[in-house]
């Protein structure tokens, strides 16, 4: 009876007061922050002696954070588009292509997000360190776009998988050409594959903090690397309201995403 | 549709339907292969051709101490992942979908939730003036402040917040392929519940749990951003210690030395993982 939830017994309650506790757990640092974020405590106390707007004013009246926010938003942006072309022609191959070696080459094209980031971030620096790239917005992209790149891959793959090919087929049988097919019938049909590939990437450039420590440039600072330092120097609670910002942004983009899924889906 | 074949004939003598994976490979071939080996060659040259730099790397005691400290806070941050999330998953495969779904958006919000966000705000939680300290003082069970953060305790609990989700959410897909009958039918047996657990619903579940209890370990083990805000500096992991022998010391051929250590322990589980799981679904929960 174990995996029937109405005849568990006084299991259930265990399991469900369990639960609970963890959905807690999760919540806890999150809601917290935000919290705090609103405390006038220069320490941090919680609760806090009294509510204030101040630590937002500190970070939105302070241009290096805003151009850290500028710059990450411009990288990830960047990175994102490159990651869902450059996948979603991957994708096609991994897919429909008939040649031996095509699970080793999906293999690779995902071991970016197997490998420890660190290991990629040094080699990366060193290597951009010769040629000139390190501590450039070119740079960024690049390393961000590899790391994006199984992001987008994995959800286009999916979708492509799950889409009848005939239907392409058919439209090229009534004149279109193989490009116009694909163009025309494929692409509108895997549109939430390549929907959640961009989201997916663009994330995985925005957070990304291991890569961004080493290729950052006193000029070239993404958000990250900006909260990276703060953190280290003291635990202000700019940095409160810059992650509560996050964590807003965070949540906007779940509701986009789910809104946006149904209304593709139907 | 036999008739008609789009394959257009191979472009340079590619093999058929390779040619659009050709941006892919060059940007990984050119941007990731490339640095990687050649920071694995520096690992051997640098200063010298030799292997001296593996003979500091495994002859001295420090850095021996960081590989078992590596292995020990991966071990640990895994262990106590399966035994949270293991009932986690099993409520929410069988939950009522309405509950389940809050429960869900929970753990959505916190995977998404920027890392540095989250381990800053345990930064906050565990320090020795913090939320949890307090609250503990307040209730009489200690009189003197824990010492949560910069050691052992600090690191598993802000891991095991980041890797919960990567083990609940392919579980839940564990469980819920288990047939329900198969438990109904040991309880008409005669089984006890616990019974029923530890020779049916374990059993079953056990490659569930293997293969996302190595994801973790294998994702602990290169840890770069929680350990090193976490941890203390007596318990240091490789990652943090690659970078700051790169970073701080700018002693190149020990760091990559150090890093190729990572590679290899780090891909050899990965390629376990993929026989466990199978290369389609290897990657985790997207």
């Amino acid at each position: 009876m174990l995996l029937d939830y109405e005849r568990l017994g006084w299991l259930r309650v265990a399991l469900v007061g369990f639960t609970a506790a963890v959905a807690a757990f999760l919540l806890l640092p999150v809601v917290f922050i935000v919290l705090l974020s609103f405390g006038s405590s220069r320490w941090l106390a919680f609760p806090p002696p009294g509510w204030t707007l101040r630590w937002y004013q500190q970070l939105l009246g302070d241009p290096t954070w805003i151009d850290a926010a500028l710059t990450s938003a411009r990288i990830a942006a960047m990175a994102a588009m490159l990651a869902v072309i450059i996948g979603l022609f991957a994708a096609f191959s991994l897919v429909r292509g008939e040649f031996r070696g095509r699970q080793v080459l999906r293999g690779l094209l995902l071991t970016p997000m197997v490998l420890p980031v660190v290991v990629f971030a040094i080699a990366i620096y060193a290597f951009f360190l010769r040629i000139g790239l390190a501590g450039t917005t070119v740079g960024f992209v690049i390393a961000h776009t590899i790391l994006a790149l199984p992001f987008a891959i994995i959800p286009i793959t999916a979708a492509l998988e799950g889409f009848d090919k005939s239907i392409e087929d058919a439209a090229i049988v009534c004149g279109a050409s193989p490009f116009q097919a694909r163009l025309r019938i494929t692409l509108p049909s895997i549109r939430i594959g390549i929907f959640s590939a961009a989201i997916f990437s663009f994330l995985a450039s925005w957070d990304e903090v291991v890569v961004a420590i080493f290729m950052a440039s006193p000029t070239l600072q993404t958000l990250p690397v900006k909260i990276w330092g703060s953190l280290r120097a003291d635990l202000s609670p700019v940095v409160a309201a810059a992650s509560s910002l996050l964590v807003g942004l965070t949540f906007c983009l779940m509701i986009v995403t789910a809104l946006l899924r149904r209304k593709l889906s139907r | 549709m036999q008739g008609i074949s789009f394959r257009r004939s191979s472009v340079a003598g590619l093999p058929a339907g390779s040619g659009s994976a050709l941006p892919a490979l060059l940007l990984v071939g050119l941007f990731f292969i490339m640095p990687v080996v050649a920071l694995l060659l520096r690992s051997v040259t640098d200063p010298e051709p030799g292997l001296q730099n593996y003979a500091t790397l495994f002859g001295s005691g420090t850095y021996v101490r960081v590989f078992l400290n590596t292995f020990l806070v991966a071990s640990v941050v895994t262990a106590v992942t399966i035994l949270v999330a293991f009932p986690v998953a099993w409520m929410l495969a069988i939950m009522p979908p309405a509950m389940g779904s809050i429960v869900f958006g929970i753990i959505v919000l916190s995977m998404w939730t920027n890392l540095l966000t989250r381990t800053y705000a345990w930064m906050v939680l565990l320090q020795r003036t913090g939320v949890i300290n307090r609250a503990l003082m307040g209730l009489g069970i200690i009189h003197e402040p824990l010492p949560l953060i910069n050691n052992l305790a600090g690191v598993t609990i802000g891991m095991v917040y980041i890797m919960l989700p990567f083990m609940i959410l392919p579980l839940v897909g564990t469980l819920r392929a288990i047939d329900p009958m198969t438990l109904r039918a040991a309880a008409l047996c005669g089984a006890s519940p616990f019974e029923a657990f530890r020779r049916i619903l374990l059993p079953l579940s056990l490659p569930g749990v293997a293969a996302g209890g190595l994801m973790v370990f294998v994702m602990s083990l290169g840890y770069f951003v929680t350990p090193a805000l976490l941890g203390g500096t007596s318990n240091m992991m490789l990652a943090e210690m690659i970078a700051q022998t790169v970073q701080s010391l700018l002693n190149w051929g020990l760091g990559s030395a150090a890093a190729f250590v990572l590679l290899v322990v780090t891909m050899a589980l990965y390629a376990i993982q993929l026989r466990l799981v199978g290369a389609r679904r290897a990657g985790g929960g997207i």
